[in-house]
């Protein structure tokens, strides 16, 4: 489906040719519309027709009849940035998600530690132990007591609470590191793709294609398998798989930036490529790849856990989550906490990341802004 | 403020030509107030509108952006989003549109009041035919059925003037041309004879031949099917084509109303009169609104662009290449402002681009300030680009967002490596003062400001560098008038004092005449007729040139109507037709409506 | 627009081969196919080596390997596939064959399902945009994309099987539990009616009732384990059928199309007694499938005989309502056995397996035996499928609600359900199509998981055996099966982009 060069302009010849399914052009990226930029993007300074008198412009308009938006300089200035921090930091449901997910995170880095750095929590992971009440948990929640095993106890006697919080730990250094690493590589690659075109993006939406006809998990099958249960190898393989998605998106933003008329602005005064994309093409992408980013972590983390659950992933000794629910779903009749408390915190991660990038989208795309909040 | 619609009491309001107690009103707005609540508070956007339309009468709601008066047409169609709250009352065919039931405002919708809308590009649903869409309102409103209804709707097209109309039934929008679209809209808003069509801005996204064409046919809606049309148009000339009676809205208010020629030759509301010296007319030439241009051009004076059997084509997949332009050739010399005018597709923009090097040429000479384009590496076309500035159309979208305004305008110091961060600073606090912004605007984003500044803001970057040639793409056409009126003054004050070699590329003739030293027209990729502007303008050798010059239409009632009759003359002497409703009386027109139609 | 479609298949089948050559390389490097055998303490260990490194080709570099499977495999072009053999010697061909059909109908289901509700609610949502209803849609959308598919999985087959088989066995309803559904569907059906306050007050408490009385109802008349609609019910529900696709269409104004819509259901009743012995138990699906082509030939003709100017929509309307008639009494006869079903198996729903071996009953019978196992599966696969249908198709439809030409359509005066049905529904699945592929890729992965859970013999079982003993031929034969339907899969949604999209028909 290599894609017909479209000649910029108003003289393009035929506008009306479809976008091709599968081209990355079908206007479905995570942020559905690059934002107007024309429109007014403070509430504090709507448009014209506000009931607000209006004297003359700062700048000096001789004329009180003008429809031109007097300049106000009173006003404070925001920066496209901080507008955007500012509708994000008003997003209930994305503070919300946020809180939960760094007390997830600062809990299973905490409790148990990490490498060298010395944990709350004595009890280790891999240690058996005498079954206290059938290893019912003791978790109270008024008053709020942790007890002796607050998630409870596996049939070995492990602490529960100390095997969840290490498969949490794992889960979230492989997300956030394919997070992070596929992010990199799919924004590199798909800026390259959409800027310079020919052959680079011919192969990039051929690696793209493979995945309509490879189930992802399948690939990650295979290549969690290669891993070996190294998470750092697992992390770095499920990048080589995640970048794709992200450079479809990022290739689609870069090829309509291209015909912005800022671009070739920059362009006729004899900007260098490098200078156009890192400065003026991928700073008005931000809002694209970071939603992706989050939306790309969600969904490593349930690969990874599914991954693991198959017994392609983290393997014993070490755990994870998928592990977890793995080795206790037999348990599930007799002892259902062995089953609940991992599956529920998999749930937890994922539903904060995502809503974290519903929120994200928003304050990226005001557009789609919820009036009746 | 002073307006005209001051008392609310029994004279609702006033203004010559107004209809008197007792003669028949289609549409009438009493006290329309409309408030969006948003929120961040509300917006009023309405404030206590008064208008009347008889039938076979055009009344034109003349205003800027943002003065309301699109808001004030859809409250006859009660299509307001849902956050709006309307006061008042609207009576469309004696019925009051706020005490109907959602079914009865249906009813009425189509077939009391139909609308033409701005964009016949996005106004058709891509993907019914041209014979849904036509049918399905007359369906609707029992107008006619099944082959009856494909009947009227063949006859219908055929009146508005489109070939072949039966074969044209089964085609897609996309397979039209836009003005053929656009006689889509009126056949499908005249289908159920409603008796007032509201049109917004039905020709502005058309080009300026096919601007004349859809107002004639508009003009001959309310001769021959006596419809009342309410015309909501940002454009003088328009208005005077076509309207009977004017009302101008200004932020949401009505400042000034009376027939056509009241209004237009002899305004009373200073926002009137400031408004209409904002348009450049045709044929009027220099020194309008008080924009001088320097008119002694060194006929010596070296080339900035010379241009010999330019050829650009687009390669397209699986198709010869399309030839989007075609053996061009034309001179820019330093100095002089040369005008590139065209409609839609006739490569003018393309030349643009080429010229600044982000279109190859196919073949040809392109010379560029006496050095060869064509043949340059990229390290020499750097060097090139320095002395050329560029200016586009669309302000909104030709300064980067995420740059504060100074680093926009500095950027080409910065690429090109010009002085030290003083300097650059220096340099661009001047070139605001030069654009006449304040200098606070150096740490402001262009979002902060308005569309006419950001537009001074482009013309302060692209003479950053004191460059030879400026490339102009279409600077003003995305402006109001009052802005562009500011944003030319600026341009020709600062050509003037830099005496930069300008290619002024722009759909309006007007503005072409204002500034430009030679014209050059282009039609469909090739040169159709260059020379000095007094030549082409007052006295165009071709055909296509002369009917480009006769379809602009100009802001004053009586010099528009000598115009429209010389172009119609113009026309059938080139042995073209005449767009008009092909109808003969009104019974023929009313004929295939079948006695069901509902009335209520 | 074949030239498209032809072209699409052309790129896909190079991306298949790429994708191969990609799935061989890794599988054979995903770890040591011998490693079961150089730990084994087996007197003949050595032998045994050597016979599987014979058998595998293991002495062969890996591109050898791979084009001995590539020649096989592209035999399959000429319909005689050789898939190569397990290094145990068992044919691939006929492991693939035995486990496509029930992985292919578990996905090709839960797709066709996942389709159908995520867009009808991703539709619901965005006209009813900022209600209870679009708010609780978005939250499960969120919740079921946040679900891991094996943990769901896993709870499912506790409730949905263990726990149901448990309840068949006496089934009896609380008061409570009545409640809880009855306010459930209320809630439901008011959200999605919507109107004002009023409206949906009244709505509410009159779905309530009905459904707290159809379920109380039921547990009176041991229905759960004697189910059946009966005529009565069989009419009611052809009626609202034809309530529906009248309201989709025309509206109730339309006398000759409501007229033609009550013939239709007329004469079903008549073929519902005419029918009746064939219905009873018939020979095979081939039956069935007649029956539903007679539906459709004689429900058009009505329309078309009663259907006056606008014969299009009046077939639409007719032939919609006989279908539905027919599979009303489909399904009636369908919980008329399901009490034999019972009788054979207590516990109807196994949690393991796609089916009891070499059951043989009546077409019934036989119906409920995979079907019932199809149940669990799939409702996993859609449930986390529908998620993101729905958020796709209501920012679509959001998109196109705003477009211009839908105003034009307002001010035409035609009502909400014509422009939602007619101008916006239309634009708005245009690039749903492309979704679909990618959807069913995730799909075939999903399935991997899901039949591991529910202990299908199908093909997640081979592709996880074969890597797991580091075997390519198994994973290239699943790889082959899932890619080409994936291939098949996206033709298919090709043609309905363009179908849906006349600009790339020309």
């Amino acid at each position: 489906m290599s894609d017909r060069p479209t000649p910029p302009g108003d003289d393009r010849p035929d506008q009306d040719l479809p976008r091709t399914p599968g081209s990355g052009r079908e206007g479905l990226s995570p942020v559905p519309y690059q934002q107007d930029k024309a429109a007014p993007q403070d509430p504090d300074r709507m448009d014209d027709v506000t009931d607000r008198a209006d004297g003359a412009g700062a700048d000096g308009d001789a004329t009180t009849y003008s429809v031109e938006k007097p300049l106000d300089l009173s006003q404070k200035s925001y920066s496209q940035g901080q507008l955007v921090r500012r509708r994000f930091l008003r997003h209930r449901g994305a503070m919300v998600s946020l809180a939960g997910l760094v007390v997830i995170t600062v809990f299973a880095f905490s409790s148990i530690g990490y490498g060298w750095f010395p944990g709350w929590w004595e009890k280790e992971y891999w240690r058996g132990g005498l079954v206290l009440d059938q290893g019912r948990p003791t978790l109270e929640l008024w008053p709020p007591a942790l007890g002796e095993h607050p998630f409870g106890q596996d049939n070995a006697g492990k602490d529960y609470f100390a095997l969840t919080m290490r498969g949490t730990q794992r889960s979230l250094i492989v997300a956030f590191t394919v997070g992070l690493l596929s992010t990199i590589i799919g924004t590199i690659i798909g800026a390259v793709a959409g800027f310079y075109r020919g052959w680079i993006e011919a192969i990039l939406m051929r690696i793209t294609d493979l995945f309509i006809v490879i189930p992802a998990l399948v690939l990650a099958a295979v290549f969690g398998k290669m891993a070996n249960g190294g998470i750092w190898p697992l992390a770095f393989l499920l990048s080589v798989i995640g970048w794709t998605g992200l450079a479809r998106l990022v290739r689609g933003e870069v090829l309509s930036l291209r015909e912005r008329e800022f671009v070739a602005a920059a362009e006729a005064i004899g900007t260098g490529s490098g200078r156009i994309i890192f400065k003026h093409i991928l700073p008005n992408t931000v809002g694209t790849i970071i939603v992706s980013a989050t939306l790309a972590i969600a969904a490593t983390i349930l690969t990874e856990s599914a991954l693991s659950f198959l017994g392609w992933g983290v393997r014993a000794p070490d755990t994870s989550l998928g592990l977890l629910i793995s080795t206790y779903q037999n348990s599930f009749q007799s002892r259902p906490w062995l089953f609940w408390w991992p599956g529920m915190i998999i749930l937890a991660i994922a539903l904060a990341v995502n809503f974290l990038g519903d929120g994200l989208r928003d304050a990226f795309d005001p557009r789609q802004n919820r009036t009746a909040d | 403020m002073t307006t005209t619609t001051d008392n609310y009491g029994d004279q609702t309001y006033t203004g010559s030509g107004t209809p008197l107690e007792g003669e028949e009103v289609v549409l009438a707005f009493d006290d329309v107030d409309v408030r969006f609540r948003t929120e961040f508070g509300s917006v009023h956007a309405v404030k206590g509108v008064d208008l009347r339309v008889r039938p076979g009468e055009v009344v034109a709601l003349v205003g800027e952006s943002g003065s309301g008066k699109s808001v004030t047409s859809m409250t006859a169609m009660r299509l307001l989003p849902s956050n709006a709250r309307i006061g008042g009352a609207v009576n469309v065919a004696g019925k009051d549109v706020g005490r109907l039931s959602e079914r009865n405002m249906r009813r009425l919708r189509g077939n009391d009041v139909a609308m033409v809308f701005q964009e016949p590009m996005t106004a058709l649903n891509p993907v019914l035919t041209i014979a849904t869409q036509m049918i399905e309102s007359m369906e609707l409103h029992a107008v006619a059925r099944g082959q009856a209804a494909h009947d009227r709707a063949v006859e219908l097209l055929g009146m508005v003037g489109i070939p072949e109309p039966e074969r044209q039934m089964k085609k897609y929008p996309h397979e039209l041309s836009g003005g053929q679209r656009q006689r889509v809209v009126i056949a499908m808003a005249i289908s159920c004879d409603p008796k007032v069509i509201i049109a917004d801005e039905p020709t502005t996204a058309l080009d300026v031949t096919v601007q004349a064409d859809i107002l004639d046919l508009l003009r001959s809606l309310k001769d021959k099917l006596n419809t009342g049309i309410l015309l909501i148009t940002h454009n003088m000339g328009v208005v005077a084509d076509m309207a009977d009676r004017v009302a101008v809205m200004f932020k949401g208010e009505i400042v000034e109303r009376g027939t056509v020629e009241e209004v237009l030759l002899r305004p009373q509301h200073e926002y009137t009169r400031m408004l209409l010296g904002s348009v450049p007319r045709m044929g009027a030439g220099r020194g309008q609104m008080g924009i001088r241009v320097r008119e002694e051009v060194d006929a010596q004076a070296p080339m900035a662009i010379e241009l010999r059997n330019l050829v650009i084509e687009y390669q397209r997949l699986g198709k010869p290449p399309f030839r989007a332009v075609d053996d061009v050739s034309f001179d820019v010399r330093k100095g002089e402002i040369v005008g590139l005018v065209g409609e839609s597709g006739s490569g003018k923009s393309t030349i643009g681009r080429c010229a600044l090097g982000l279109i190859p040429a196919a073949s040809g000479d392109f010379k560029l300030l006496g050095e060869d384009v064509i043949s340059m590496n990229r390290g020499q076309l750097k060097s090139l680009r320095k002395r050329i500035g560029v200016i586009f159309q669309d302000p909104a979208a030709s300064l980067n967002p995420r740059l504060p305004i100074g680093d926009c305008i500095a950027e080409p110091l910065v690429v090109h490596k010009v002085g030290d961060r003083k300097s650059r600073q220096q340099r661009v606090y001047d070139l605001l003062e030069a654009v006449q912004l304040p200098r606070e605007v150096y740490n402001r984003y262009p979002h902060e400001v308005s569309g006419g500044q950001r537009q001074r803001i482009c013309v302060a970057r692209a003479l950053t560098l004191d460059p030879e040639l400026l490339v102009a793409d279409e600077p003003t056409s995305a402006l109001d008038v009052s802005v562009q009126a500011r944003v030319l003054k600026i341009f020709a004050e600062l050509q003037d004092q830099f005496g930069f070699a300008c290619l002024f590329i722009s759909h309006d003739l007007a503005v072409i005449d204002l500034l430009a030293h030679k014209v050059v027209v282009l039609q469909n990729g090739k040169v159709v007729e260059a020379g000095p502007r007094e030549q082409i303008m007052e006295n165009p050798q071709e055909e296509y040139t002369q009917r480009l010059i006769a379809a602009a239409p100009v802001p004053d009632p009586i010099e528009q109507e000598r115009r429209r009759r010389e172009r119609h003359e113009l026309l059938l002497a080139q042995g073209e037709e005449i767009a008009e409703l092909q109808v003969d009386d009104i019974s023929e027109f009313r004929g295939t409506i079948s006695d069901e139609k509902d009335t209520f | 627009m074949l030239q498209f479609i032809v072209r699409r298949i052309a790129i896909s089948s190079v991306v298949l081969l790429m994708g191969s050559a990609l799935m061989f390389f890794a599988t054979i490097n995903s770890g040591d196919p011998l490693a079961d055998l150089r730990e084994s303490n087996a007197e003949n260990r050595d032998q045994l080596i050597a016979a599987r490194r014979a058998n595998m080709n293991l002495d062969q570099p890996w591109w050898q390997r791979y084009l001995t499977w590539l020649v096989g495999a592209s035999k399959c072009l000429v319909l005689s596939c050789d898939l190569g053999t397990t290094r145990n010697g068992a044919n691939v061909n006929t492991m693939i064959v035995n486990a496509a059909g029930a992985s292919l109908r578990l996905v090709t289901l839960s797709v066709i399902l996942a389709i159908v509700i995520g867009i009808a609610l991703g539709v619901l949502s965005a006209i009813r945009q900022y209600s209870g209803f679009d708010y609780s849609i978005t939250f499960l959308a969120f919740l079921f994309f946040s679900l891991p598919v094996f943990w769901a999985a896993v709870l499912l087959k506790d409730f949905g099987a263990i726990r149901f088989n448990n309840w068949i066995a006496d089934p009896a309803l609380s008061t409570t539990a009545m409640a809880v559904v009855a306010l459930v569907f209320a809630l439901l059906v008011a959200s999605v009616l919507g109107g004002d306050i009023r409206r949906q007050a009244l709505t509410f408490l009159v779905t309530g009732a009905a459904v707290f009385g159809a379920v109380f109802a039921f547990d009176q008349v041991g229905w759960w384990r004697r189910p059946a609609l009966g005529l009565p019910l069989i009419l009611v529900g052809a009626l609202l059928a034809l309530a529906f696709f009248l309201t989709l269409t025309v509206g109730l104004s339309q006398r000759k199309i409501v007229v033609a819509g009550l013939v239709t259901v007329a004469a079903g009743l008549v073929a519902y007694f005419v029918t009746a012995p064939i219905m009873a138990d018939p020979s095979g699906w081939l039956v069935i499938l007649g029956l539903l082509a007679a539906t459709v030939v004689v429900s058009g003709a009505i329309g078309w005989f009663f259907g006056g100017f606008e014969r299009k929509l009046s077939m639409f309307v007719t032939i919609g309502t006989g279908v539905a008639f027919g599979f009303l009494v489909f399904m009636d006869r369908l919980l008329r056995n399901w009490g034999a079903f019972l009788e054979i198996k207590p516990r109807p729903i196994s949690t393991i397996g796609s089916g009891i071996p070499q059951f043989d009953d009546t077409f019934w019978a036989e119906i409920f035996d995979w079907g019932v196992q199809l149940i669990l599966p799939t409702m996993v696969l859609t449930l986390v499928s529908i998620a993101g249908y729905s958020r796709y198709t209501r920012a679509s439809m959001l998109e196109t609600i705003n477009q211009d030409y839908i105003r034009t359509a307002r001010s035409k005066g035609l009502s909400d359900r014509v422009v939602y049905s007619k101008h916006a529904l239309r634009n708005a699945l245009i690039p749903i199509t492309t979704i679909v592929a990618f959807d069913f890729a995730s799909l075939l992965g999903g399935a991997v998981i899901t039949e591991t859970i529910f202990g299908w013999k199908g093909l997640g079982a081979v592709f996880r055996d074969g890597l797991n003993t580091v075997d390519p031929a198994p994973v290239m034969g699943y790889y082959l099966v899932a890619g080409g339907a994936a291939v098949i899969m996206n033709m298919l949604a090709d043609i309905a982009y363009a179908f849906l999209d006349p600009r790339i028909r020309r």
